[in-house]
């Protein structure tokens, strides 16, 4: 099944004279940058990307899409890069721009803005594991947002990726290293915690080191280092005592709860800090032994006592003395083999001085430009984030038995690319999403589904069903509702009752109140073992592991979480006000404005005629409605209140119909 | 089996829809809509013996030395020390507290009789389960590897101790689909004084869609999470939305051409089916007096028993898989956890109900299309623990549970233990063969159900599993 492209490249590899990679897996040669192929419609790349899609296309003798209409491709890069909808004043903006880089101006403003790290953080924070408890049975709570604020600030600033990488592995080591870069080293104290009683804290510290070998290898190497664990690699070059190599850097850290304040916390102890300079000071001025002397001796003490405490964030820590690390036969820890020094894969690039190396020789060696994994596994991932399907489809596995790439000419461009831009993951995101094959439309077409029945070609785009996170924001945005605050502790959404009794513990859920109940469920407390059950439904992972690929199912109880779920209802009575209070005086241009608000276009004939008669239809039936099932229909917690008989059955009327929108499958997805 | 289930459902729709769209008028469309649905049944690898799994989870791990597991040697050697070779090299729970040394052998605690033609020993705890061991295959050297209660529990669902990986009941209906258009094919059930350790990860899908992971149908409010309308939306309201939600989504397939607008359609008609189904199912008030007598059962009273009778008519509503929870069998012999009183309240709990689902079941005929299993993530040690009350430490080598129903050879014991009951002697059932064995019933092979995910083609069995020959009848 290799394609030709390949074979030729492999023809001029060998020409090359790179003997030394002969029989080498394909994945462990670096990638080499070749010009982008030339193409017969000269006319439609408009950057290297679509030279080297197009050239497939042709010579399968297909034609790639026309490309989105407008408000189709202003939506999909709004949900792609920020993870929100255009708002209609937005969307009238970019049809009236005739510039000729009006996307492009659009794409810069989307990766300047807040809501991009919150939207790009999130895909990072699934494959860090990220939770706001311990996991295992008790799963206690822990705090950790400052992990995820780090992540989203640094993914807002485009710190370069290779830096991005070694402050989460090795932070804490850097020469004179930042509170931030400390709090990176969350990235693998993400690992469960075992506080069952009974349990051999041994056993799980060696069960953490084995999920961060696992983790390092899938997140940054797309290679199963686990495997390894037990026995040599089945089918890829690693070896069982190359996996013990890599767990002696992780075997020798600490792993502390530290108080690390926040700005406004650092500000508190300041403030705090004076009082007792001042308060030492007048004691001083004051006779010793006196009484007087004395009760403010006692204040002090007092006051010293209140000192605010500052926010803790699981971190890493060098050991000081160091632990000895065996290979375990079978990866049983009980049956430890002989000692083993730290070190790396042989068939990967080399790191020097392995014995005498550490963590953050580790770290640089995993973001090393000679690794050829790194940079072709994060593109691919981000590549897969907007086409459904990465280049590699086995996102995770670039070894012997992963998917060979569709793409490998490619996916090599676009690796060396993201190097020679200094690991700049916005400047990639912009090339990806400006070229004519992120831009084309995703209908189907009769030949493509007949000669390309994946897509592989990528001969149109993919309709995508917006990920559970969006599906709640998007909504929110719709109705006007969202909060855009950033950071902080985790927040406590609506659920329905009786969901935190699932777990063996019965948590804590006290729904928030004011804006944090309609922030971006970036910021919603995350418990391992009860995850808050609509983004559950809507297969958000559970971080019990690292998730580098989310699948999209398709479910009855998606269904029922849309149509019924208290805080989806809410939303659509939210919708409904903003309907009727910003929609015009007709039904056709209120019914416009709830289209507009869900799916950025305008709606057709059809739409218009299904949607007023579903409008008369729920007037009649709410005119005949008592006053209670009114109530409930048209009262959002917290909202106005509505006096007007009338108008109540009215309101029941676009409730329904703001309802209807919402849970239209456009409305989430990503077209 | 073998691919991604997304890739599947694309191809099937692929080879279908080549004509072009503009050939398949919507009517027929509308028609196809149970085909396309990923809750329709499947095909199994081979003939099967049983269609449907209830799964009578005993959270806690029962004591097989108190319940079917008759050892007189035990007795007899009561208050002395274990020999040595028996512990050198073993691990425990509690290694560090009250099982630091290896305690003195503790003698059953409870009466044992023979019972039935079958002459299978139970204790004197289960008078109702005594009654029906004609029925069943009692398997006395199930093994698992993990000693602690959520790690031990994921194992016995989903075949590992790490977290993330399918459940046996995910599996199933991944494999086999269901036959329910109006119901969840994996349902849960829970009673006892709390939810299993671990909680929902042990009727989680793992990497398996979501379409697959086990709904718990809840004790209180709605049965099933969001199942009722919103207050103030009745059913004519909600069938109106769901008819414009339909007629839009068509429309939208129409404009796109993509199939999981279909899969769409089709879930937001079954959620409206659960909506009238899922009351209408755990309403047992309809059930004669005969019956509610035999299983000790309450309307509107939420219990074991309940359970039981609600697991008969799930499956006789097409539900395929459905697990009983009931916690309480850990027995340290701490406060709570007595040999004594404790043991006695929660086999009183459950012996009714167990009992009265075996003899329903077969009265209705669905006992030999319904594969029952009853058991708990390990058992306990025949030594006791340093604690008050005498009581008995978890234990992995050797424990017991029992099977009925379809395929399974009825009065049949597997499996022998030692005279202390601490190991197997001859055939081990490890929990990979039970799972083997489970699907093997069920008309799959183990090794063939796969999901491609990481790179690997995942087995609930992992790379182990021998079907157990002397389960099957």
């Amino acid at each position: 099944m290799r394609s030709p492209l390949l074979f030729l490249l492999i023809i001029f590899w060998n020409g090359l004279g790179l003997q030394a990679n002969e029989g080498k897996h394909w994945a462990f040669i670096a990638p080499q940058r070749h010009a982008p192929p030339i193409v017969n419609q000269a006319n439609w790349p408009k950057n290297a990307i679509d030279h080297f899609i197009l050239t497939k296309l042709e010579s399968a003798n297909l034609k790639p899409s026309a490309e989105a209409d407008k408000i189709t491709l202003l939506r999909r890069v709004h949900l792609d890069l920020i993870g929100l909808p255009p708002t209609p004043a937005e969307v009238k903006a970019f049809l009236a721009d005739q510039r000729p880089n009006a996307y492009e101006r659009v794409v810069d403003n989307l990766l300047a803005s807040p809501r991009y790290g919150e939207r790009w953080g999130r895909h990072w924070l699934d494959a860090a594991r990220y939770a706001d408890s311990d996991g295992y049975s008790h799963d206690a709570p822990r705090v950790m947002w400052q992990y995820r604020d780090w992540v989203i600030r640094a993914t807002n600033d485009d710190l370069p990726f290779d830096q991005f990488v070694i402050e989460q592995l090795a932070g804490d080591m850097l020469p004179n290293a930042t509170t931030a870069q400390r709090i990176a080293t969350g990235f693998h104290r993400n690992t469960q915690i075992n506080s069952e009683g009974g349990v051999d804290r041994e056993q799980f510290r060696i069960d953490s080191i084995f999920d961060r070998v696992a983790t390092t290898g899938e997140v940054l190497f797309g290679l199963t280092f686990g495997c390894a664990q037990c026995h040599d690699h089945k089918y890829d070059p690693i070896k069982q005592v190359e996996y013990y190599r890599m767990f002696a850097f992780y075997n020798q850290v600490d792993e502390p709860r530290r108080e690390i304040p926040t700005a406004t916390e650092i500000i508190a102890q300041k403030a705090h800090d004076q009082k007792v300079t001042a308060l030492t000071a007048k004691i001083n001025s004051v006779e010793q032994g006196s009484d007087a002397r004395k009760k403010l001796e006692g204040e002090l003490a007092q006051l010293k006592k209140k000192r605010p405490r500052a926010t803790t964030a699981l971190v890493m820590m060098q050991r000081s003395s160091p632990r000895m690390t065996h290979r375990f036969i079978q990866g049983n820890f009980t049956r430890p083999a002989e000692e083993v020094k730290p070190g790396v894969p042989s068939i990967l690039h080399a790191l020097p001085e392995a014995e005498t190396a550490n963590r953050l020789d580790f770290a640089r060696w995993v973001t090393s430009r000679n690794n050829p994994l790194m940079a072709r596994v994060t593109i691919n991932r981000m590549w897969l984030h907007y086409f459904g399907k990465g280049i590699v489809e086995t996102e995770n596995d670039f070894g012997t038995q992963g998917s060979a790439p569709s793409h490998p000419a490619l996916l090599d461009w676009l690796a060396t690319e993201f190097m020679r831009n200094q690991w700049s993951r916005k400047a990639m995101h912009r090339l990806i999403v400006t070229s004519a094959t992120y831009r084309q439309s995703s209908k189907h077409r009769a030949d493509l589904n007949q000669a390309d029945p994946y897509n592989k070609l990528l001969g149109r785009q993919s309709r995508l069903r917006l990920d559970a996170e969006i599906v709640r924001d998007n909504a929110l945005a719709a109705s006007g509702l969202l909060s855009t605050k950033m950071g902080g502790p985790g927040v406590f959404p609506p659920q329905p009752p009786g969901c935190m009794n699932l777990g063996q513990h019965r948590r804590n859920w006290t729904v928030s109140t004011g804006e944090d109940r309609y922030r971006r469920a970036v910021y919603t407390y995350r418990w391992r073992a009860t995850p808050h059950p609509a983004l559950k439904v809507f297969d958000a992972p559970d971080a019990f592991a690292s998730c580098t690929r989310r699948i999209r199912s398709n479910t009855p109880l998606q269904a029922l979480t849309l149509l019924n779920d208290p805080a989806f209802f809410e939303i659509a009575q939210g919708l409904a006000e903003r309907i009727l209070k910003e929609g015009g005086k007709t039904d056709e241009a209120r019914i416009a404005t709830g289209v507009r608000l869900c799916l950025a276009r305008e709606p057709d004939a059809q739409d218009l005629s299904i949607l007023k008669s579903f409008l008369t239809r729920q007037r009649k039936l709410y005119a005949g409605m008592d006053a209670v099932a009114l109530s409930a229909v048209i009262h959002r917690a917290h909202g106005a209140q509505i006096a007007d008989e009338t108008q109540r059955s009215e309101k029941a009327a676009w409730v329904m119909l703001a309802r209807v929108l919402l849970n239209l499958d456009e409305t989430i997805t990503r077209e | 089996m073998m691919h991604d289930l997304q890739e599947t459902t694309r191809r099937h729709f692929f080879s279908r829809c080549g004509l072009g769209l503009g050939s398949i008028a919507l009517g027929s469309m509308m028609k196809d809509q149970a085909q396309a649905s990923p809750f329709a049944p499947k095909q199994p690898h081979f003939k099967p013996r049983a269609k449907n799994v209830i799964y009578l989870f005993m959270g806690g791990g029962p004591s097989q030395l108190e319940l079917f597991d008759w050892k007189p040697e035990l007795a007899k050697r009561h208050g002395q020390d274990i020999p040595e070779s028996f512990i050198k090299g073993k691990r425990f729970a509690f290694m560090n507290s009250s099982f630091k040394k290896a305690n003195k052998l503790l003698g059953p605690t409870r009466q044992f009789k023979r019972h039935g033609q079958s002459g299978i020993w139970v204790s004197d705890l289960f008078p109702h389960i005594s009654s029906i061991t004609d029925e069943i295959s009692v398997v006395k050297t199930c093994k698992t590897e993990l000693f602690n209660h959520a790690p031990a529990k994921l194992f016995m669902n989903t075949g590992t101790g790490l977290f993330g990986r399918p459940s046996m009941g995910s599996w199933v209906t991944y494999g086999l689909g269901s036959e329910s258009q109006s119901l969840p094919g994996f349902v849960v059930l829970q009673s006892g004084p709390r939810g299993p350790r671990g909680g929902a990860v042990n009727w989680a899908s793992g990497f398996l869609p979501t379409t697959f992971q086990g709904v718990p149908l809840r004790g209180s409010g709605d049965p099933i999470l969001n199942l009722a309308s919103p207050k103030g939306v009745n059913s004519q309201s909600q069938r109106d939305s769901l008819d414009a939600l339909k007629a839009l989504n068509l429309k939208r397939l129409m404009e796109t051409g993509d199939e999981e607008i279909r899969t769409r359609i089709a879930s937001y008609e079954m959620s409206y089916q659960m909506q009238s189904s899922a009351p209408e199912l755990i309403d047992i008030s309809g059930e004669s007096q005969a019956t509610l007598d035999l299983y000790g059962a309450k309307p509107g009273q939420a219990s074991f028993a309940n359970n039981c009778l609600l697991a008969r008519r799930l499956v006789e509503r097409g539900t395929r898989f459905v697990q009983l929870y009931h916690t309480n069998w850990d027995h340290h012999g701490g406060p709570g956890e007595t040999l004594t009183k404790d043991l006695e309240k929660v086999t009183h709990d459950v012996d009714q109900g167990c009992a009265a689902l075996i003899k329903d079941l077969k009265t209705r005929g669905l006992l030999d299309d319904t594969l029952v299993i009853w058991g708990g993530e390990f058992g306990r040690t025949p030594m006791s623990e340093a604690r008050k009350t005498p009581g008995r430490n978890h234990h992995i080598d050797a424990f017991s549970m029992w099977f009925a129903g379809g395929g399974v050879k009825p009065g049949n014991v597997v499996g022998e233990t030692d005279e202390f009951g601490f190991d197997s002697v001859g055939r081990e059932c490890h929990v990979h063969d039970l799972h083997a064995t489970i699907l093997h019933l069920l008309g799959m092979d183990h090794e063939q159900l796969t999901f491609r995910f990481q790179g690997r083609d995942f087995r609930l069995t992992d790379v182990a599993g021998h079907v157990i020959e002397p389960l099957l009848a």
